[in-house]
């Protein structure tokens, strides 16, 4: 039976929607010919609020980078306020992965012994997370940091230290925390009363990540065992033995051990279209998971699937726009910028 | 000024002259042997320097690889998978060709990108990586280029003067202290047989 709050939470996301940009309007402010064009058509829509504020003359890439961001952290956790009980613990998961962002952030700039500000952060507000990342930036190393996530939802992290410092690659204690996050995340999942429509978007971003983690350490040449370790321990269409394969298989074995899964594309696009795999992956997995939201947005209507979907649809919103802010900085032309568009 | 103008001659200027010369001689040989190793050096180091135009354009393509990770990362994820990049480490050391100091680039550490967790942050990385090598290396021959360029005009301009100017003018002094000589011998026999012809009238 679906509870009242569930339904409450699903109105008050369609009307959130409409709040989004669209992809047309995304294609419009992709064809402006400079920031202050792109800033003057933002005025019609969220971000007005804190673009507003921005002298006009003051308006670059990096700026407007940080507003996107902090408009979908508000996205994020504007939405916790609608809900309760599990729906509330559940949406709280899934905006984790801001936090999760910062801290691989933290990691990789104590893992150089270089300084971090907090303004090299997602601009996450203290009442979002119980982090205390003013402390965490001031860490002396990746040991002294760790320290500081003893008491939050991360300290499991100190069990990947001795590997990190076998190997030398924070990306093991990267790939670790994405571990967290989605282990968690799909635990909170478990504890929903409506989760088949919310698995189908989570359980289809782990293997994305699972796949895009596989892809990546593979064209560095890891080991196996090692990459085996990394992988989130969630297998959704991916089957342990799927990903087993894949590990142990080379890059030219992907599409065969791919055939008859959803994501035989994938592999064809990665590495049969491409010269370079490595540019384009990134691309390819968001495109597929955000057509999964798209999917979502358009036939989970009245399902709680829908509000995940809107959270992809508004992280989507905000690296389209990242995207063109840094294109029309980079005076990148224009197809190519239509062509890295998540639409 | 010319052989002429010159005043004192002797048998020992002569010799000082003649080892002047010789000295002269030997040192325009090894000028010209310096200049011939300096000339030889450019030339390896031209083809190097040539190789800018396809260095330019691998550049271009890291550039695009460079984008494409700022396109998908925006600017503060790309700037933290940056800092994960261990820096490489140059030393720049004297090294002399034929007594022209010019400078060595040793690569004494390379820069680890294995880190690196975006894919495509990586490639731009990688290939951005692989150029800075050879950046390195065409600015270290540029920059011996530039050092050998002036130490062969300044040796071009010593054998010419040596050849043109200070080996002939020593011919020309060598040639006048020898007919100054001879003339001087010739005077002295001549003066010698007067002296003779006249002790013999007075005796006579």
């Amino acid at each position: 039976m679906r509870s009242s709050s569930i339904i409450y939470l699903i109105t008050r996301t369609h009307g959130r929607r409409t709040h989004l940009l669209t992809s047309e309007s995304i294609k419009t402010i992709s064809k402006s010919k400079s920031l202050s064009e792109m800033v003057d058509q933002l005025l019609r829509s969220d971000y007005a609020a804190e673009i507003s504020k921005l002298p006009s003359e003051e308006a670059d890439s990096v700026r407007l980078e940080k507003i996107f961001l902090k408009t979908l952290v508000e996205r994020f956790f504007t939405l916790t306020t609608d809900t309760r009980g599990n729906v509330k613990e559940f949406l709280e998961a899934f905006a984790a992965r801001i936090e999760v962002e910062n801290l691989k952030r933290v990691i990789r700039a104590k893992h150089a012994r270089e300084k971090i500000e907090e303004q090299n952060l997602v601009p996450l507000s203290r009442e979002y997370t119980l982090i205390n990342f003013p402390a965490l930036t001031k860490a002396e190393n990746i040991e002294e940091a760790v320290s500081l996530l003893r008491e939050t939802d991360y300290a499991s992290i100190d069990k990947r230290l001795e590997a990190y410092r076998r190997t030398g690659h924070p990306i093991v204690l990267e790939s670790f925390l994405d571990r967290i996050y989605f282990t968690r995340l799909w635990e909170k999942l478990e504890g929903m009363v409506e989760k088949e429509s919310l698995k189908t978007l989570v359980g289809e971003e782990v293997d994305l990540r699972n796949l895009q983690l596989i892809l990546t350490l593979k064209l560095r040449n890891l080991a196996p065992k090692l990459i085996e370790e990394m992988i989130i321990p969630v297998y959704y269409r991916l089957s342990k033995s799927n990903l087993r394969s894949l590990t142990q298989g080379g890059l030219e074995d992907f599409p065969e051990i791919l055939a008859g899964t959803t994501y035989d594309k994938i592999a064809e696009e990665i590495l049969r279209k491409s010269k370079s795999p490595a540019v384009n992956l990134e691309t390819v997995i968001s495109k597929r998971l955000y057509q999964d939201a798209s999917f979502a947005l358009k036939n989970l209507f009245l399902k709680s699937g829908y509000v995940i979907a809107y959270l992809l649809f508004c992280e989507k919103e905000a690296r389209n726009l990242v995207t063109i802010a840094t294109a029309i900085d980079l005076k990148i032309p224009e197809e190519e910028l239509q062509r890295r568009l998540l639409l | 000024m010319s052989a002429a103008g010159r005043a004192g001659v002797s048998r020992g200027i002569l010799l000082r002259l003649r080892e002047q010369l010789e000295f002269t001689k030997k040192g325009q040989e090894l000028l010209k042997m310096k200049r011939d190793h300096l000339a030889s050096e450019t030339n390896k180091l031209l083809s190097k320097v040539a190789e800018r135009n396809k260095l330019d354009s691998r550049l271009m393509k890291a550039y695009e690889s460079l984008k494409a990770a700022y396109l998908n990362l925006g600017y503060s994820g790309l700037a933290s998978q940056a800092t994960i990049v261990d820096k490489m480490e140059v030393k720049v050391r004297p090294w002399s060709i034929m007594g022209v100091i010019v400078p060595e680039v040793l690569v004494e550490k390379e820069a680890n990108m294995n880190s690196i967790s975006s894919p495509s942050a990586h490639q731009a990385a990688s290939e951005l990586n692989a150029l800075m090598k050879d950046l390195i290396q065409l600015a270290e021959a540029e920059s011996r280029i530039e050092s050998i360029a002036y130490e062969l005009m300044m040796t071009n301009r010593k054998v010419n003067a040596l050849e043109r100017v200070l080996i002939p003018e020593l011919f020309e002094l060598i040639r006048y202290v020898e007919g100054r000589l001879e003339e001087e011998s010739l005077e002295e026999f001549f003066r010698a047989k007067r002296v003779k012809q006249v002790i013999r009238r007075s005796k006579q």
